[in-house]
């Protein structure tokens, strides 16, 4: 693995010095402020920074793929010794097809939805110039090379018809059709699951193996990006901030900016009860910003004049000159690394002391479509004690979302399962809720965006639920809704504002302020940071955590993030299939025994720590609800199947520890011992 | 704990969506021309954060003001508005006097020439838009008054409710227009109202499907879901939460529906079912001078014809600024 720079002419892609600016109404506005980096072939580099840094925009410039406003302003970018920038139509064209191939974000929109998938693949073929018969077998092994399971059947597909992981996998057959010099990858695995974002992953660390293209990868996920690249590239407003091994910078941050984005993460395992994260305090800078500064230097607690007054030239770290940081003073980043102060974030008493708010009984869910039963959830029993965060985990497709609406009543639960709010049953449905019980349980939802109606003004928002659900009118609710804005942190000025001037992370204050607006007893949060970037996510998982402690409300926390829900959660819940696997406590959870469900959740997490992990790899998908497998529902995919058993009957939820519980057939004693040593398959 | 404050775009300013990163998408260009403001600026005046929204409407009203297509739109609008209001203030001869000079051609002192009984042509075309400028857009109006609240019942309920309507929905763009507006106007009488009914009624059904998919897409945002979960009413959600959501399309809709109106209206006194003889109205002139046309006097129906093709090009000029302003922000 080589991980020494690559000359200009060697390089299989050499960025030097890019500027790039968008034109927004009628002026050029700076994205790019100079960016160089080099990838060597067969090796694998990683840009990451906060949303709006440019790491997109680098990796479209890489490809001459700008969007219309967007022009190349200075620099060279080289793909194997060819100038790209310079190229006009043809050569671009053909240095598109046959030299450099890009996967986005989102498979489905990447490929034709009523075109078979056998039919694009093979085009891609067709275009480098293959007779179609040969296109066809060329199509044929892409889609073996990417592992797919009877590719022969999947050639018959429409994309729709496949999984968001399989969609991934075609997309990166057609992407390595041309063989090509460079790979760009745009967060390949964002909108999938993370059992599927680790076999994608996987995928892709073969792949590399066998061919030798180059691969860009650009990653919010820090994990990722250490899971997979040899160097890393650190952005922030443009231009690349430090730059080197992965594992070195991950590990030793040597740039404040890298040190705030490691710090923000909930990482080691830390709890609320423990500290509150850290943030990275300002923001970053409008793009087209005049920035002869470091351009880290509003948000830097080590910042002087001499930052403020000259851009920082790339100093080098260490000795082997694989790293450098834009810093004006390495030598003080000891002091920020240094850990932060332990602050707890209010100390809450185990769930058994406190009063039960909450309480599911047999809550089931059936949707019926075309005269077929689809059991959404089936038999579910939790509780939810006062100023408790129940963390709810599992695949897309596990019932989550409805075991979240079912308790909100948006969707009524089947009869026979009851909700309970403080001892007294609830109506299935809102509409048949009492005032009282629809102000004691409020939403906070995944994005921001549709959560807000985007023509009323924030104050009007969190006025119409303050009166809603209070009761209170006039003045008097005006007067709440100030304090309520101040308690999470919004200015009045911000109360006048329509949602689309706000940025991400106050978006969801608001969100948040709204659900708080009449008292809730019980907040059900769906996934509220994973549409935030990290240090925001810092900051509103910190905000949660006060306001609970204060207001002594308990969540029903949904993620897909295992690190948040370790850090928010009290107790966790494992559901697959609309089934409980798995309760208890968090630390329980996390050191084991687990469900081996659980157990391949958590191995299924890219580490940006870097720690060694046994990966349990899941074979196939979450199955049809409507047509569950027999007995354990998880057995088909299930590492630790005992045959003869587990396809027979369904295990009971099983109390394996005070408060932890699993449904499974394998005996404790069992588990544990088999669980002490790494499983591989 | 270390605290952050989280920025407020300039107005007009693009945020960056997670994930997207910075790519500004191109139509931004046209959406907006707003002065760049610099942060500090944004800062410190919390008016300009204040009348922000009304800021974004004349910012949309200044570009649609600029395209050359909506000045001629206008001014075409215009130019016939004020001559049906001033009416034979300002024609060159009185429209409704016949005179023994019948069917000359244009010329000098009858630049549009005379009619069969030596009316001046130009004189009755220009008070000839009474009847259309009142009717058409009223009829538009209502048209999209009514469109809207079944579309959003349509769109907002779906289910059964949607189906049964959408099929009503249907059938009624499914029989001939011109049938329909003339069976209704022989059997209710010709009278304006009722031609203001029949035209909203026709197009009902049309915008009820513009809004009702302008719906769909909005129903199932979580503000809706937020809003139901604190206890809104259907009405409520729909009226207070999605209908200004929604207004681009139904602005849209309403000023392309004000030409179609005119058309019809046109075509229905054509007819004979609207004003009648000696009304000045255009389609009323078509219809009379058609007769004729065969014996090569052309200019009686030539001018009233391009007075309602001229109006109904200038409200779809109006009509595409709108639209491709109102799309582009």
């Amino acid at each position: 693995m080589s991980a020494v720079s690559a000359s200009r002419t060697t390089a299989a892609l050499a960025v030097e010095n890019l500027e790039v600016a968008y034109t927004v109404r009628g002026i050029d506005r700076a994205v790019l402020r100079g960016v160089s980096f080099s990838i060597a072939p067969g090796e694998a580099y990683g840009l990451v920074g906060e949303s709006g840094c440019g790491k997109s925009t680098t990796a479209y410039a890489a490809l001459r793929y700008l969007p219309r406003n967007g022009k190349i302003v200075r620099g060279r970018v080289l793909v194997g010794g060819d100038d790209v920038t310079g190229m006009n139509t043809s050569q671009l064209q053909r240095f598109r097809a046959t030299e450099a191939s890009m996967v986005y974000q989102d498979p489905a929109q990447a490929m034709n939805p009523s075109v078979k998938i056998g039919r694009q693949l093979i085009e891609s073929f067709t275009l480098l110039g293959q007779s179609k018969p040969v296109a066809a077998k060329s199509a044929l092994d892409a889609l073996r090379r990417v592992r797919i399971a009877d590719p022969v059947r999947v050639m018959d597909r429409y994309p729709f018809q496949l999984s968001g992981g399989m969609q991934q996998r075609v997309v990166i057959a057609m992407a390595l059709a041309c063989d090509p010099k460079l790979l760009v990858l745009d967060e390949p695995t964002t909108g999938l699951d993370a059992t599927v974002e680790a076999e994608v992953l996987d995928l892709v660390r073969v792949l590399r193996e066998e061919s030798n293209a180059a691969v860009l990868l650009i990653a919010h996920n820090l994990g990722i990006i250490r899971s997979l690249c040899d160097r890393v590239g650190v952005m922030y407003a443009g231009r690349i901030v430090e730059e080197g091994p992965s594992h070195q910078v991950f590990d030793d941050p040597q740039h404040p900016y890298t040190v705030g984005l490691l710090r923000s993460l909930p990482r080691h395992g830390v709890r609320k009860t423990e500290r509150a994260l850290a943030t990275i305090p300002g923001i970053l800078p409008l793009i087209g910003t005049d920035l002869p500064t470091c351009v880290f230097v509003d948000r830097c607690p080590l910042a002087d004049d001499l930052c403020r007054d000259e851009v920082p030239p790339a100093a080098p770290v260490g000795t082997e000159g694989l790293r450098f940081t834009r810093c004006h003073h390495p030598d003080r980043i000891h002091e920020l690394v240094q850990a932060p102060p332990d602050v707890p974030i209010g100390i809450l008493s185990s769930s058994g002391a406190n009063p039960e708010v909450l309480e599911l009984t047999h809550v089931s869910k059936t949707f019926r479509q075309r005269n077929v039963n689809i059991p959404a959830l089936v038999d579910v029993n939790l509780q939810l004690a006062e100023g408790e965060t129940l963390g709810i985990v599992g695949e897309s497709g596990s019932g989550k979302s409805t075991l979240a609406k079912t308790i909100l009543g948006i969707e009524s639960a089947d009869s026979g399962g009851a909700v309970s709010l403080d001892g007294h049953t609830v109506a299935p449905n809102t509409t048949g809720r009492s005032a009282n019980d629809k102000r004691a349980m409020q939403m906070v939802f995944q994005n921001p965006d549709s959560a807000l109606n985007r023509s009323w003004s924030v104050r009007r928002i969190l006025m119409r639920s303050v009166e809603k659900l209070t009761g209170i009118k006039g003045d008097e609710a005006n007067a709440r809704v100030e304090a309520l804005a101040a308690h999470l942190r919004l200015t009045p000025r911000h109360l006048d504002l329509k949602p689309r001037q706000l940025s991400g992370g106050l978006k969801q204050r608001v969100a948040i302020a709204r659900a708080f607006a009449g008292d809730p007893r019980i907040v059900v949060c769906d996934e509220p940071t994973s549409a935030l970037d990290v240090s925001v996510q810092a900051a509103i998982l910190n905000l949660l955590a006060d306001l609970q402690s204060e207001e002594k409300t308990s969540y029903v926390f949904i993620t897909h993030d295992m690190g948040v829900v370790r850090y928010l959660a009290d107790r966790i819940a494992v559901m697959y299939l609309g089934r409980i696997q798995e309760v208890g406590p968090t630390d329980d959870v996390f050191n084991g025994p687990n469900h081996p469900y659980t157990e391949a959740l958590l191995s299924a997490i890219p580490s940006v720590d870097g720690e060694p992990t046994s990966r349990i790899r899941l074979e196939g998908e979450i199955p049809s609800p409507a047509n569950p497998p027999s007995g354990c529902v998880f057995h088909p995919r299930c590492p630790r199947v005992i045959p003869g058993v587990c396809e027979v009957s369904e295990p009971p939820l099983r109390e394996v520890a005070p408060g932890h519980a699993m449904r499974c057939h394998i005996p404790i004693e069992q588990l544990v011992e088999l669980q002490r040593k790494p499983l591989t398959v | 704990m270390s605290e952050f404050d989280e920025p407020v775009p300039a107005p007009g300013e693009i945020v960056s969506t997670p994930g997207a990163d910075v790519l500004v998408p191109s139509t931004t260009i046209r959406a907006t021309a707003i002065p760049p403001t610099t942060p500090a600026e944004t800062e410190l005046s919390g008016v300009v954060q204040f009348s922000e929204r009304k800021q974004a409407r004349r910012e949309n009203w200044r570009l649609i003001r600029r395209r050359p297509a909506f000045i001629v739109g206008v001014f075409i609008v215009l130019v016939w508005t004020s001559c049906a209001m001033l009416g034979d203030k300002i024609t060159p001869h009185d429209p409704f006097k016949p005179s023994s000079s019948t069917h000359l051609s244009p010329s000098a002192k009858y630049p549009f020439g005379t009619d069969s009984i030596g009316r001046d042509v130009l004189s009755r075309v220009m008070v000839g838009a009474r009847d259309v400028i009142k009717v058409a857009p009223l009829g538009a109006l209502l048209g999209v008054l009514f469109g809207v609240i079944i579309g959003m019942v349509m769109g907002y309920f779906g289910g059964w409710l949607d189906n049964v309507l959408s099929r009503i929905v249907e059938a009624f763009l499914s029989l001939p227009v011109v049938l329909v507006a003339l069976l209704a106007i022989t059997t209710l009488g010709s009278s304006t109202w009722v031609v203001i009914g029949v035209v909203s009624a026709l197009f009902t059904p049309v915008v009820a499907r513009t809004v009702r998919s302008a719906v769909l897409a909005e129903r199932d945002l979580d503000y809706v879901t937020s809003a139901k979960l604190r206890g809104e009413s259907s009405a409520f959600v729909m009226f207070k939460e999605i209908l200004p959501n929604v207004s681009g399309p139904i602005i849209v809709e309403l000023t392309v529906r004000v030409g179609y109106a005119v058309f019809t209206v046109a075509t229905l006194s054509f007819l004979g079912a609207g004003p009648q003889p000696p009304s000045p109205d255009w389609g009323v002139q078509v219809s009379d001078g058609f007769r004729v046309i065969s014996a090569s006097i052309w200019w009686t129906t030539f001018f009233p014809a391009a007075a309602i093709a001229s109006l109904v090009i200038a409200v779809n000029l109006i009509a595409d600024s709108v639209q491709s302003v109102l799309e582009a922000s």
